[in-house]
């Protein structure tokens, strides 16, 4: 039965001083009882928004512009609020993307479910607690917690505490928002099996939104591929992974590769989704699309059925269906992405790690201290690790978050001191470093020779400063440039890191740029030092899928052409493989494994790392 | 407040490419704090006194130091507010005074916010250095010197009176509280990837306060310098008001002073009380309304959309 039902819903966006737009336009669709649907797109696609427009939870200035929302027969397009607020929490349940702010931190999460229980059950005093036990249960966290302040949980057991809020009163409709985004891969699968789980045992239905595909692919029965403010395609899950029909599905399958493979190859999308401000004509993915013909640039494509699912394209319409007129320079059908490709062979690996070493980590440790009043609290953060780094290599140091990675990442760098052991630099004059005691003028000149990328590129770049800023500054304190050569060359950087023309991206703003924009400029101006090592912190997590195999290339391709070495840090085995040469596993500040990137990967030799290997969604396989 | 880091309230909408985002980023400084019904009306009333006190000698029929018509005058169209018990005009009087309020407020404004975003820039930026506890010690120092005994005092004593000498005053008694929120804010902004990355870039401490983390506070450094105006152009006219304005010069705490002393409000002479008082009222609260626009900069969540 149909559970709820969307027809042609719009929803525009009037902003007072900016440019309207609209940003989901007529999309229409369909979810039955007990089904897991999956929703996935790119960032500024306009699934949130969607989302938000089912929960009626939009704000000014958008609004719901067209088209109807039905819940179980009750047309909830124009509901008043007090009427949603029965149905709310009782029918429809939802867990927001930011598992940190969703909970009142200051309510015990015992009173948060009471309040939630209460309000629409008869359920009162101990029988509220029974079952706020039961659910604690459910999501397997241990019920002693319930009387905990949300700051005590950690990000993992809070987001698993919202999802038990989501089913306090047995939904029938959940709507998950990238319910597992900023939290780490490990955590993240073991809560994708407990919603899956869940959703098996009680039967609700599920909308399941992300921007990535792998988690998607793994739970959905049926996927829903939005772009641009309209869907693209509808299909299985099964049929999706087999036979893609839109392109840019395929583009976002493509960012998947087999880690165990000899020679990975992962494909991303060029460009960027289209300004939804602004008149659009023909097929709104045409510009980015490998496969796109004459017709695709002029017709708007109808989102329509084919085969067992729906799909808005001309191409895959006309390779399936062809129609009585003839179409000149359609292309033959493929399941692959023809656009640009990221392909690591270990032919590459071998030799990099023949390169001369150029820094040695030797027995560091690092303890935290902090004094609470006459109490000292000590943490340990690393402990006794040691590794080499290779000119011209790339090295992973891979783990969860409090594994130490970025501890390490900051002795590397002098931000930190080791609290034992020793880090040694050599440079390419010959000169010895020794890096865990260096400060003032020599930490400064030492940054010459290393340079650090950062993870988030919304907050490494000044807001407030234009990039001829942020990049001519490292090269006249670093290389000693005047003023006009400072220019020049930080032109040439921005032309490196494949911003061009660089006089249009000169005296641009950050927030002008799109996040793989910044990434690029955060790149150039780690590249302006002309530094032999980069230390690269999870450079890509808070990038869309689709596009972070683009800021990979780029890495490599620096290190081929700059004789580079850099050490990436990450907690995503996948992404460790594609870019590094050898990868080091670290667990609770120690090293548990450390080999050559396809060796780890193929034949991990400690639990942890298989922990790790097991993490990463498999879409393909599981299909087939 | 929020953290102030202006304009990231762009981020959430889907990005164009990038000729239209420069074309659409609607959300210059001026506009925003235009924006705003309150600060227009602020900023409007703030443009007249400046005006009256600029123009001032065109304005006034006579010199506002001038006491030589007939003492006790009711307004009339050669004195439009009459005249004072020792024969001066007072509508001369009270244009001439916005000059040394606005004068006061200014240089007021601008000595306290330079003392106070240097010393809690610095202290903020070494947070749990021996510098920063320094600083933060005179700070506190400066917090808990009762202000009005201080000024007072510092006042009594010195040789010359005048404008620049309540300037001084106001600068080195108000700037405490100023720099306590200067250093909440740098706190919360030094440990940014982006300072991170500055200090990566070669920077040293002065360059990274002043350029890096300074424009994104700006919209504080704004909201505090008008909040400074208004205490200076207060403090103005209470030490006036106290006597220890400068005899030679008229501001409208003289005024109050001089009609308290001779008890115009006994003698029935009101206006000579309450036009100054009024004037005072009037642009300390356009100098508040301008304030509610920059507050829209420094917090994107008070904007209306």
């Amino acid at each position: 039965m149909t559970l709820l039902q969307v027809r042609d819903l719009s929803v525009r966006y009037e902003p007072k001083r900016q440019a309207s737009l609209t940003a989901v336009d007529r999309v229409s669709l369909d979810i039955h009882d007990g089904e897991f649907v999956g929703l996935i797109g790119e960032s500024g696609s306009g699934k949130s928004t969607l989302a938000m427009a089912l929960l009626r939870l939009l704000e000014r200035p958008g609004r719901i512009s067209g088209g109807s929302i039905t819940f179980d027969g009750h047309d909830i397009t124009t509901a008043s609020q007090d009427d949603l607020r029965v149905r709310r929490w009782r029918d429809i349940a939802t867990v927001f993307q930011s598992s940190m702010n969703s909970l009142n931190p200051v309510m015990r999460v015992e009173a948060q479910f009471r309040d939630a229980i209460e309000e629409h059950s008869d359920l009162r005093g101990d029988a509220v607690r029974d079952r706020v036990r039961e659910l604690f249960e459910m999501v397997m966290i241990d019920p002693k917690f319930m009387s905990a302040y949300p700051h005590e949980l950690s990000g993992g057991m809070k987001q698993r505490v919202n999802l038990a809020l989501a089913l306090a009163n047995r939904p029938r409709f959940v709507l998950l928002d990238e319910p597992t985004t900023g939290l780490d891969v490990v955590v993240q699968r073991s809560i994708l099996d407990a919603v899956r789980r869940l959703q098996k045992e009680l039967g609700f239905a599920v909308l399941f939104i992300s921007h990535d595909i792998g988690t998607v692919m793994e739970l959905s029965d049926r996927i829903l591929v939005m772009y641009a403010g309209r869907l693209a395609e509808e299909q299985p899950a099964s049929g999706l992974v087999a036979d893609p029909l839109h392109p840019y599905s395929k583009g976002l399958l493509g960012s998947y590769g087999n880690p165990r493979a000899e020679t990975v190859r992962v494909t991303y999308i060029p460009g960027r989704p289209p300004d939804l401000s602004r008149p659009l004509q023909g097929c709104r993915f045409a510009p980015r699309c490998p496969e796109a013909i004459e017709r695709c640039t002029t017709v708007e494509p109808e989102f329509a059925p084919l085969g067992e699912g729906s799909v808005a394209c001309h191409v895959a319409r006309l390779q399936r269906e062809p129609g009585p007129e003839r179409v000149t320079g359609l292309p033959e059908p493929t399941r692959v992405f023809a656009g640009p490709e990221f392909v690591k062979t270990s032919e590459e690996s071998d030799l990099a790690r023949q390169a001369p070493v150029f820094l040695k980590v030797d027995g560091v440790s690092k303890v935290y201290e902090r004094r609470r009043g006459l109490r000292v609290q000590r943490t340990q953060a690393v402990s006794g690790v040691g590794f080499e780094l290779r000119r011209g290599e790339v090295t992973a140091l891979v783990g969860q978050s409090g594994s130490g990675k970025t501890t390490l990442a900051r002795m590397i760098t002098g931000v930190d001191r080791p609290t034992s052991g020793s880090i040694r630099f050599t440079a390419s004059d010959g000169q010895d470093i020794a890096v865990h005691g260096l400060r003032g003028r020599r930490l400064r000149d030492y940054r010459r020779h290393v340079q650090m990328v950062f993870q988030d590129p919304y907050s490494s770049l000044n807001p407030a400063l234009p990039l001829r800023y942020a990049l001519s500054r490292p090269l006249r304190n670093h290389r000693g440039l005047g003023a006009k050569e400072a220019d020049s060359m930080a032109a040439e950087l921005l032309e490196t890191v494949a911003l061009t023309p660089s006089s249009r991206f000169l005296d641009r703003y950050p927030h002008e740029l799109s996040g793989g924009q910044r990434q690029r400029v955060v790149i150039a101006r780690a590249l302006a030092a002309d530094p032999e090592l980069i230390v690269a912190d999870e450079p890509i997590s808070s990038l869309d899928v689709s596009i972070r195999a683009e800021i990979l290339e780029l890495l490599q391709q620096l290190v081929r052409d700059h004789d580079l070495g850099v050490l990436y840090i990450t907690h995503d085995l996948l992404s460790a493989r594609l870019l590094a040469d050898e990868i080091i596993v670290l667990n609770g500040g120690r090293v548990v494994e450390h080999g050559p990137a396809l060796e780890v990967i193929r034949n991990p030799a400690d639990d942890y790392t298989r922990t790790l290997l097991e993490a990463i969604p498999q879409p393909f396989e599981r299909v087939g | 407040m929020s953290a102030g880091v202006a304009q990231s309230g762009t981020v959430d909408l889907p990005l164009g490419n990038v000729e239209e985002q420069f074309s659409a980023s609607d959300t210059r400084w001026y506009r925003l704090v235009w924006s705003s019904t309150k600060a227009r009306v602020g900023i409007i009333m703030l443009l007249g006194f400046i005006l009256v006190a600029v123009f001032a000698p065109l304005i006034a029929p006579y010199e506002g130091t001038r006491t030589d018509f007939a003492p006790l005058l009711p307004p009339s169209g050669e004195h439009l507010l009459g005249t004072t018990t020792q024969g001066g005009d007072i509508f001369s009087q009270l244009v001439y005074g916005a000059r040394v309020s606005l004068l006061v407020g200014l240089f007021g404004g601008i000595a306290a916010t330079a003392i106070a975003l240097v010393i809690g820039m610095i202290s903020g930026y070494k947070e749990g250095s021996l510098t920063d506890d320094i600083l933060s010690f005179v700070t506190n120092v400066a917090l808990v010197v009762p202000v009005l005994p201080l000024m007072i005092v510092l006042v009594a004593y010195s040789e010359v009176r005048g404008v620049p000498l309540i300037v001084f005053v106001i600068g080195i008694t108000s700037w405490a509280g100023h720099a306590r929120a200067k250093r909440a804010q740098i706190i919360t902004l030094r440990n940014r990837d982006f300072v991170t990355a500055a200090k990566f870039a070669g920077e040293g401490s002065g360059r990274i306060i002043f350029r890096e983390i300074m424009p994104s506070m700006t919209s504080l450094v704004a909201a505090g310098f008008v909040g400074a105006a208004t205490g200076a152009i207060g403090a103005e006219a209470g030490l006036s008001f106290l006597g220890l304005g400068d005899p030679n010069t008229v501001s409208w705490g003289t005024m109050l002073y001089q009609a308290d002393a001779q008890g115009a409000v006994a003698q029935g002479l009101w206006l000579w009380v309450l036009v100054p008082g009024l004037v005072l009222a009037l642009l300390i609260t356009c100098l508040t309304f301008i304030n509610f626009g920059v507050d829209l900069l420094s917090n994107p969540h008070l904007r209306e959309d």
